[in-house]
């Protein structure tokens, strides 16, 4: 199995803060299906965008698809993004944009054609159960449309690597039970490695997963 | 409405800042030509005792560019003397050299006296007259007329760049989120600036062509009908098809800098 993440000694801080994640060491592997849990504030929404490069390692390893996260120029950092999906709470969509484009921005910032991006949208949201709202605009759906045309673009380049930050802190749980099924299918079939930041874990989870968790004075540990 | 608001927003401060940039153009143009005709209309008047050529005058001051001298027949036969027929001979003998100088260009009074003063330091030269009453009366217009003219424009470039700074805000309230959102799916700065650098060509292109219209428009029906001077004998000098290039270029290259700034100030959460 190829090593997606691979961290050693990670500490992560914010300047001038003191340490969040303290000499952490992980490896996260290609299919892996991860759940990071931890109280409030204990550093898992940090970790996660050290995995997309928002915060540079203060010491210690961290190796993202092979790239030294410490090290890394802006023009790879760009590259590497290109390739990962994200997934936010607040669903961070691009609200003059409608739904279509939005889903598609992974492929127009890699230089796609229209057709495939159109191709590509109508795939996706057929697939995240919006067909027929292409044209509306993100405030124009309920909080788990949105949360789903967020998942739908963070497909929508096939990335080797899906990070989610807290995908359903916003959601009813009904909503919430369709993104976890979007998350399990894109990892099971498509064998894609989805990390995902959480509270708490869905009570009904239908494939294998990891769970590691973070204690107060930032260390990380895997449960099971 | 909003995008309207959004365009005009912008519009509105660089078509004055481009109306500043053509009224200072076409002012040191058309009053160029003004300032030739003044010069050209002005000469010193002065006396030596002997007889002078233009290097001499022109080592003494590099201001100097026409000498012409004046025909002494011509002086006594303004003079109304009694005894002049009979004495013509001795007194053009008598008489010392009179001579019209021509400058460069027009001076003020400081450099006038300037003039004056390395001219006399010549033993041969024996009064300079320089007619500053009249000098000073074109000139001091002429210059009160310019620093009306500078000041208004410098105001309302001021005012323009206050409005482009709030408009600067404007955008990155616009703009941010969406090029943060590009940021972390690896979009590059050009492309996270690409809708904002097209709509500020566009914006800026639209100034420009404004701006020259206004511009066109005095220089056919306002400075015709209302005869001025200055103005009116240069009035080809108002406005030129070049013009619309330069003010193109400047409001471009304006709009750029302004949209770079606000695309580097966007920074990660």
């Amino acid at each position: 199995m190829a090593n997606i993440i691979v961290a050693q000694n990670l500490t992560l801080s914010y300047e001038r803060d003191e340490e969040i994640i303290q000499n952490a060491s992980f490896v996260i592997e290609k299919g892996d299906f991860v759940f990071i849990t931890g109280p409030s504030g204990s550093g898992k929404s940090t970790l996660l965008k050290s995995f997309y490069g928002n915060i540079k390692p203060q010491s210690g390893t961290l190796l993202m698809g092979g790239l030294n996260m410490s090290t890394i120029k802006k023009p790879k950092l760009q590259e590497l993004r290109k390739h990962l999906g994200i997934i936010f709470q607040d669903y961070k969509l691009i609200n003059e944009w409608n739904v279509e484009r939005n889903v598609v921005l992974p492929l127009w910032i890699a230089g796609y054609s229209s057709e495939v991006q159109k191709t590509q949208a109508k795939r996706l949201l057929h697939h995240v159960k919006l067909s027929g709202k292409e044209h509306k605009y993100p405030l124009e759906l309920s909080g788990g449309e949105q949360q789903r045309v967020g998942v739908a673009r963070a497909l929508s380049k096939n990335p080797f690597l899906i990070l989610a930050d807290e995908p359903t802190g916003n959601l009813d749980e009904y909503s919430s039970n369709v993104i976890w099924d979007l998350l399990e299918n894109a990892c099971q079939q498509l064998e894609t490695t989805v990390v995902v930041v959480t509270h708490k874990i869905p009570s009904v989870f239908n494939i294998p997963y990891r769970h590691f968790t973070i204690d107060e004075l930032g260390g990380i540990y895997e449960v099971h | 409405m909003r995008f309207i608001k959004s365009h005009i927003s912008l519009i509105f401060p660089m078509v004055a800042i481009l109306m500043g940039l053509e009224f200072f153009i076409a002012f040191d143009r058309t009053t160029k030509g003004y300032e030739e005709s003044l010069k050209d209309s002005y000469a010193m008047l002065v006396v030596a005792k002997d007889e002078m050529s233009i290097d001499d005058f022109r080592a003494w001051d590099k201001h100097i560019y026409k000498v012409a001298e004046i025909e002494k027949s011509k002086i006594i036969d303004k003079v109304d003397l009694p005894f002049k027929s009979s004495n013509t001979l001795n007194i053009d003998k008598d008489m010392p050299n009179f001579y019209s100088i021509k400058l460069n260009k027009y001076l003020n009074n400081r450099e006038l006296e300037e003039v004056k003063r390395n001219i006399l330091k010549s033993d041969r030269v024996t009064r300079v007259e320089t007619f500053d009453t009249l000098h000073n009366s074109n000139y001091g217009l002429f210059s009160s007329i310019k620093l009306a003219f500078q000041t208004f424009i410098l105001f309302m470039t001021i005012i323009g760049f206050f409005l482009i700074i709030k408009q600067m805000e404007v955008w990155n309230f616009m703009h941010s989120e969406r090029m943060k959102v590009m940021d972390i799916f690896g979009a590059s700065l050009f492309l996270r600036s690409k809708a904002l650098i097209i709509m500020a060509i566009i914006d800026a292109i639209i100034s420009a062509i404004i701006a020259s219209i206004v511009f066109y428009t005095i220089q056919n029906s306002w400075v015709k009908g209302n005869h001025i001077a200055i103005l009116e004998d240069n009035i080809s000098g108002l406005f030129s098809i070049d013009d619309l290039i330069t003010l193109t270029f400047a409001s471009i290259v304006i709009v750029l800098i302004a949209v770079f700034l606000v695309v580097i100030n966007v920074k990660e959460e």
